[in-house]
């Protein structure tokens, strides 16, 4: 802090250094060579009604006198060493504006500088803050992130673990219907067999019962019908003794 | 029809059987009568049927019955159909001869066969049967030709089948 009044300090006396420097002669203020000329060639007109007039050789001596002030015009003031009354003044006014900025000035610039640095450091520590937060928060995020993938690895083993499940199931169950299946085949199979058999021995049958029934027909006549009877008769009778 | 009346007209039929000195005979031609209306549904429906006229259901009676069974009979077959009663005449005439039956101390016994059976045979049958149930019973033939041969007798709910129809059945499970 000390070092930016410093720098003020030097910055000003820079700009009064510069200032009586830059003081022209008390002479030539406000007065150029040209002004000076000009000046003098109106006074010549005015004395003599034209420039021109003193060419004339009655007015030589005018002419010379003409010659020696515009001469003397010509003579150009110092650019950089000012009057000395210029520099009492401008040094008065220095001094002057520096004490009213030493008054003024310098508590305003310092406040507001320490103002600055307050907020500057208080803008740092609120960086540093929101950085330590942003570290916070990110380090949240990359836990979420990290937590996020393990969970993402975990429903895709879990869906691995569970189509491996339903795959294996669906296997037992085809094992099981191709089981049933064949059962139903084998049971299929078994009773078209047991039918044809029993079709078989039922057409066998027929035609064996048939050509039975055709020769009993044909020797079922009247004497066999009553023997049959009678040998029910006498089968009724034996089955009571 | 109610058991009352179907017992009504069993009774008479009975007591008009009895009436006649002929009850063995009449009984005996009605027993057949029913059996055969048993085993002929379409005869039996037409003997029933109100669209024909009462007359013309009798006069089938008497066509039919003709000179095959005694006058008696076949007046009493034409009274049953001339009451409306002529499609229950199978179940009247069960009735009659059960009672007629019971009424002789005796059991009805049907046996079906494919010929008539001689009184000898139907003597020593009942006989048998006798021996067997303790019973007298009292024998109704049905000439029924799909027994091929042999009795089946039928006492109740009891059947002694001894029929050559049977035997081919017995021989048609043996071969199944």
């Amino acid at each position: 802090m000390t070092a930016t009044i410093r720098r003020l300090a030097g910055a000003f006396g820079l700009i009064g250094a510069l200032t009586v420097l830059s003081a022209v002669p008390a002479s030539a203020v406000g007065e150029t060579p040209g002004t000076c000329i000009f000046e003098k060639v109106l006074e010549a007109e005015n004395d003599y009604g034209s420039v021109h007039a003193l060419e004339d050789p009655a007015n030589k001596d005018a002419l010379a006198a003409f010659e020696q002030e515009l001469d003397t015009c010509e003579e150009a003031p110092s650019l950089i060493i000012p009057e000395i009354d210029e520099i009492i003044w401008g040094g008065g006014a220095f001094l002057i504006l520096f004490g009213f900025m030493w008054w003024k000035g310098f508590p305003a610039v310092q406040g507001a500088m320490q103002a600055r640095s307050e907020k500057i450091a208080a803008d740092l520590d609120a960086a540093e803050s929101a950085k330590t937060q942003a570290t916070t928060v990110l380090a949240d995020h990359e836990a979420q992130l990290a937590g996020a993938k393990a969970e993402a690895a975990q429903i895709v083993e879990d869906a691995r673990a569970q189509a491996d499940l339903v795959a294996a199931e669906i296997a037992a169950r085809a094992n099981e219907e191709m089981a049933q299946m064949r059962a139903r085949a084998a049971a299929d199979i078994e009773s078209a067999r047991s039918q044809a058999v029993s079709d078989l021995r039922g057409v066998v049958a027929d035609i064996a019962v048939g050509a039975a029934e055709r020769v009993i027909k044909s020797n079922l006549d009247i004497d066999t019908q009553r023997a049959l009877v009678d040998a029910y008769i006498d089968e009724v009778a034996a089955s009571n003794a | 029809m109610p058991d009352e009346r179907l017992d009504g007209y069993a009774e008479a039929l009975l007591a008009v059987a009895a009436a006649e000195g002929r009850s063995t005979l009449l009984e005996d031609e009605l027993f057949r009568i029913g059996e055969a209306l048993r085993h002929n549904e379409e005869l039996l429906a037409a003997l029933s049927d109100s669209r024909f006229p009462i007359e013309r259901r009798q006069s089938v009676v008497e066509d039919l019955l003709g000179d095959k069974a005694s006058a008696v009979t076949t007046a009493l077959v034409s009274m049953v159909v001339g009451t409306g009663h002529g499609g229950h005449l199978p179940e009247i005439v069960d009735a009659m001869v059960a009672r007629g039956a019971v009424k002789r101390d005796r059991v009805l016994a049907k046996v079906r066969s494919a010929i008539e059976l001689t009184d000898d045979q139907k003597a020593r049958l009942a006989q048998a049967i006798k021996s067997s149930t303790g019973t007298d019973v009292e024998i109704r033939v049905i000439i029924d030709e799909s027994v091929l041969g042999g009795l089946v007798t039928e006492i109740g709910d009891d059947v002694i089948d001894g029929s050559v129809r049977h035997r081919q059945s017995q021989l048609r499970e043996n071969f199944g």
